[in-house]
């Protein structure tokens, strides 16, 4: 793994391909370590006011953190570590619902699968900045809670959360973004993970709740390339993994007009955000994590 | 107004039903394809449902648009084209089918009868712009003015001959064609037997036929001969009935005002009638069926005659099949003995029958015997081979020869082996070039070869009777014996090729041989073609004429005469219709597709 680190920016290749090198845990190193050493300071990091610890120095971390006292006395790099940044508390809620749990192509990871490695990444990155992360699991009802803590085996916790969390039913996610109002009672980071195909008034009015109440929202909204377009049999019956609804058509005669309507959909999505404060992100599953990582980064540099 | 001409073809509108066939079906059973995004496609189908349900209805029906003009244009359509009062000028030939069939009687009036009236029907609506040719049962085209046409149409009658109405029609067609009138059309009024269409070239002209309503049932006489050619004085005359009315009818042969036999028949029987006729010489016979709806086929003329039986003797050596044969001739009351005819090795006094000597020695003193006489043939070298005879002495005809002499010289050739001479006829002297022994031919195995003695000596040496037959009108070929025809109006000499055309009306005309004798008769009888009333059907008449006749109804022949210039044919309409409407599908499915990439 470490040669595979030193020599191939996990971060930036195919997820599919990523995944085929380990599990969840090996992949989210591989995959925050390429991170990274591509940046040229924390990506997650406020301004700090009180010194709380030190840390060994991470590529990425920025240099005027760097303790030049411990550089010249013992030749070790460490940064200082300040009270304001391990206050951060962040939550990450990731859908688990039935749709989640499909790729149009076998070499594409599910879009549950995708999203598993993506918050472990997400919690990697946040831990390692020693702030407090948390999770919630849903599908139609809240899974799985794992509380936030800044603690570094923290991690582990999570990644046990994040395996144990398979496919669900259906998809509701109210309840869930609730808790998270119950487990974040600072300001802190919301990171929603979601596929979005629910209902959107109601998640929407969760998340600006959440806006409201001081937090920092930020959506991911995960789709499999194959549901950009329509493809299949001349006619097929189309049916939905998680409600079991079901239509006839013809994709060659609908193809054009449900592309428009993905396309619409998206762009209601990112203008309801955006309108409520909101960070939303499109991902497909097959777009390397260092991307959306580096994205995620820049929008919450953006937020403050 | 539009019609086709070939309406079969819209058979194939059922294949307008394969779209929606073909949708329906393709509706049955689609593959499942799980798909989270249903949601996406449902508002999509649920926004656009509308605008897609058209699209598919149009393109459903642009499918089936296509197929529609493809078989319409398939049964090429034609329209009638709106123009002013009358109708362009117009080359028609009428032909009037007035054969022998013409005659039959239908609820009391003659079939000739009802087509004259359609053919004036026809002759009412021709206009002074128009050229007009008639053509009647001899096949023959005239060209007529309409008041001589009129005319002709009054005094028309049932001829007894046979009319090849598609061979008329295509006459007809040739000489149309040459006319400079912008529009052609033949009208055939027929009784359209089905016996009277002959394969043959399709007609290049709108051909429009007319038949009456209903034809009757028939039976008539197909044939009739005698048995033997010669009586003496009794014989038999073989009938044949044919027709489609089966019902046992009576049948007489009479001649010279008193009926000799008598039967009874139905269609189908062949019938021999036994008679014996006290007179002697040439007589004319007839054979006469009760009568029927059609009179013209009921009886058959031949000719009798009843002679003496030849009284024969052998001299020299001629074989033992020679002498067995005439003892049975004999013995049936074909020949008797006594010094009238000489069957021979050498020419004799009288009517001599010549076979070569058995010793080829003596051929010198035989053709110097026959110069005696005066005879121009000579017997010459023995030859050896295999041949078959061929000639006007049937019974000898399809017999082998493996030896025979050279027969040298000029006169009427009776029968020949390999093109050359084999019995030949001069003066009183008949020679054969084999003797009629195994060795030289297979005749006098053969079951032929008393008939060939009996037509040898009765026939051919002691009494010429030649026996022609034709049908009236049709051109027969009468033998080299005969020198003139007897007919009604006066004696007719024979061409010399011996062609000459049979009298229209049925009978017996006797021929005259050079010495002012009786050799012979013409016999000349109906064709048994026109006893066959059975219809014709639209498609064999299209069969035979091609797609541009029609049969019609009397409405159908009211509304197409003189319409030829007036209807357009649109089936390149249609088929520009078909592109038109396949481009449209194409261009409206493939827009679905096109639209990905927008």
């Amino acid at each position: 793994m470490a040669s595979l680190v030193s020599t191939r920016r996990l971060d930036l290749l195919n997820p599919y391909e990523v995944a085929q090198l380990g599990g969840i845990e090996l992949v989210a190193r591989g995959v925050v370590e390429g991170f990274l050493a591509g940046m040229h300071r924390s990506p997650f990091r406020g301004f700090s006011v009180e010194f709380a610890e030190h840390r060994p120095y991470q590529p990425g971390d920025e240099l005027r953190y760097l303790d030049w006292k411990i550089l010249g006395r013992a030749d070790r790099l460490f940064v200082k570590q300040y009270e304001e940044e391990t206050n951060l508390r962040s939550m990450i809620v990731l859908d688990a619902s039935r749709s989640m749990d499909w790729t149009g192509d076998e070499r594409r990871l599910t879009k549950l699968e995708y999203a598993k490695r993506l918050v472990a990444a997400l919690s990697l990155v946040l831990l390692r900045q020693r702030d407090a992360t948390g999770l919630i699991g849903f599908d139609e009802r809240v899974r799985t809670v794992v509380r936030a803590r800044a603690r570094h085996r923290h991690w582990w916790q999570l990644l046990a959360a994040l395996v144990a969390l398979d496919a669900g039913q259906g998809t509701v996610a109210e309840p869930a973004l609730r808790r998270v109002t119950d487990l974040l009672r600072r300001r802190g980071l919301v990171l929603f993970v979601s596929d979005l195909l629910l209902e959107r008034d109601l998640a929407l009015l969760a998340l600006q709740y959440l806006r409201h109440r001081g937090h920092q929202v930020i959506v991911f909204h995960i789709m499999d390339p194959a549901e950009l377009s329509l493809e299949g049999p001349p006619e097929a019956r189309f049916e939905d993994p998680e409600t079991g609804g079901a239509m006839v058509a013809r994709p060659r005669e609908l193809r054009a007009v449900y592309e428009a309507t993905v396309r619409r959909t998206i762009g209601e999505w990112r203008a309801a955000c955006r309108g409520g404060g909101i960070d939303y992100h499109h991902v497909l599953t097959d777009t390397p994590f260092g991307y959306v990582l580096r994205r995620a980064a820049a929008s919450r540099s953006r937020l403050g | 107004m539009i019609g086709f001409l070939q309406p079969l073809a819209l058979l194939g509108l059922v294949a307008v039903a394969i779209p929606p066939l073909l949708h329906l079906l393709g509706r049955r059973l689609p593959p499942t394809v799980m798909f989270p995004a249903v949601r996406y496609l449902t508002a999509t189908e649920r926004e656009h449902s509308r605008r897609l349900k058209l699209r598919n209805l149009l393109l459903l029906i642009l499918r089936m648009a296509v197929i529609l003009f493809v078989v319409l244009a398939a049964a090429r359509p034609v329209a009638r084209v709106a123009s002013g009062t009358g109708h362009p000028a117009t080359a028609v030939a009428l032909v009037v089918d007035n054969s022998l069939s013409a005659g039959a009687v239908v609820r009391g009036r003659r079939v000739l009868d009802v087509l004259v009236d359609r053919a004036r029907e026809v002759m009412r609506r021709v206009e002074s712009g128009d050229r007009l040719w008639l053509v009647l049962g001899d096949g023959l085209p005239r060209r007529v003015g309409r008041a001589e046409a009129l005319e002709t149409l009054d005094s028309l009658t049932p001829w007894p001959v046979r009319l090849d109405v598609t061979e008329a029609v295509r006459v007809a067609a040739r000489v149309l064609r040459d006319e400079a009138l912008p529009a052609r059309e033949v009208v055939l009024l027929s009784d359209l037997q089905a016996s009277a269409l002959s394969a043959g070239e399709a007609v290049a002209v709108r051909v429009l036929v007319w038949q009456p309503p209903e034809v009757p049932d028939n039976r008539g006489i197909d044939s009739a001969y005698v048995e033997p050619v010669l009586w003496a004085p009794a014989g038999e005359v073989v009938v044949r009935l044919g027709g489609s009315f089966t019902e046992p009818a009576a049948l007489r042969l009479a001649t010279e005002g008193r009926d000799l036999a008598g039967a009874v028949a139905g269609a189908g029987d062949v019938v021999t009638l036994a008679a014996t006729v006290p007179l002697r010489g040439w007589l004319a016979a007839r054979v006469e069926l009760d009568p029927d709806e059609l009179r013209a086929d009921d009886s058959w003329w031949l000719a009798l005659r009843i002679v003496e039986p030849a009284a024969v003797r052998t001299v020299g050596e001629v074989g033992r099949f020679v002498e067995d044969a005439l003892d049975v001739l004999q013995e049936g009351g074909r020949v008797r003995r006594g010094d009238e005819v000489s069957l021979a090795d050498r020419p004799t006094t009288g009517i001599t029958i010549l076979f070569p000597p058995a010793d080829p020695s003596l051929v010198g003193a035989v053709n110097r015997a026959l110069a005696v006489r005066g005879v121009a043939w000579r017997v010459g070298e023995i030859v050896q081979g295999e041949w078959s005879l061929t000639g006007e002495v049937e019974p000898a005809s399809g017999a082998a020869v493996y030896r025979r002499h050279r027969l040298l010289g000029d006169g009427a050739v009776l029968v020949r082996a390999a093109g050359e001479p084999w019995l030949v006829r001069a003066g009183d002297q008949v020679i054969v070039a084999s003797r009629m022994e195994e060795a030289w031919t297979t005749l006098p195995v053969r079951a032929a070869f008393i008939p060939f003695l009996d037509v040898l000596v009765n026939q051919v040496a002691a009494r010429e009777s030649w026996i022609v037959r034709a049908a009236p009108g049709a051109t027969a070929r009468l033998p080299a014996a005969a020198r003139a025809v007897l007919l009604p109006a006066g004696e007719v000499t024979v061409p010399s090729d011996g062609r000459l055309p049979a009298p229209r009306a049925p009978g017996v005309y006797f021929l005259r041989g050079p010495r002012g004798d009786t050799v012979g008769a013409l016999e000349v009888n109906h064709d048994r073609r026109e006893s066959r009333l059975e219809t014709a059907t639209a498609r064999s008449v299209r069969a035979t004429l091609g797609d541009q006749a029609r049969l019609l109804s009397d409405r159908g022949m009211d509304r197409e005469l003189f319409e030829g210039e007036r209807r357009a044919d649109v089936t390149g309409l249609l088929l520009a219709a078909a592109i038109v409407a396949a481009l449209a599908e194409l261009g409206l499915a493939s827009a679905g597709g096109a639209k990905r990439g927008t």
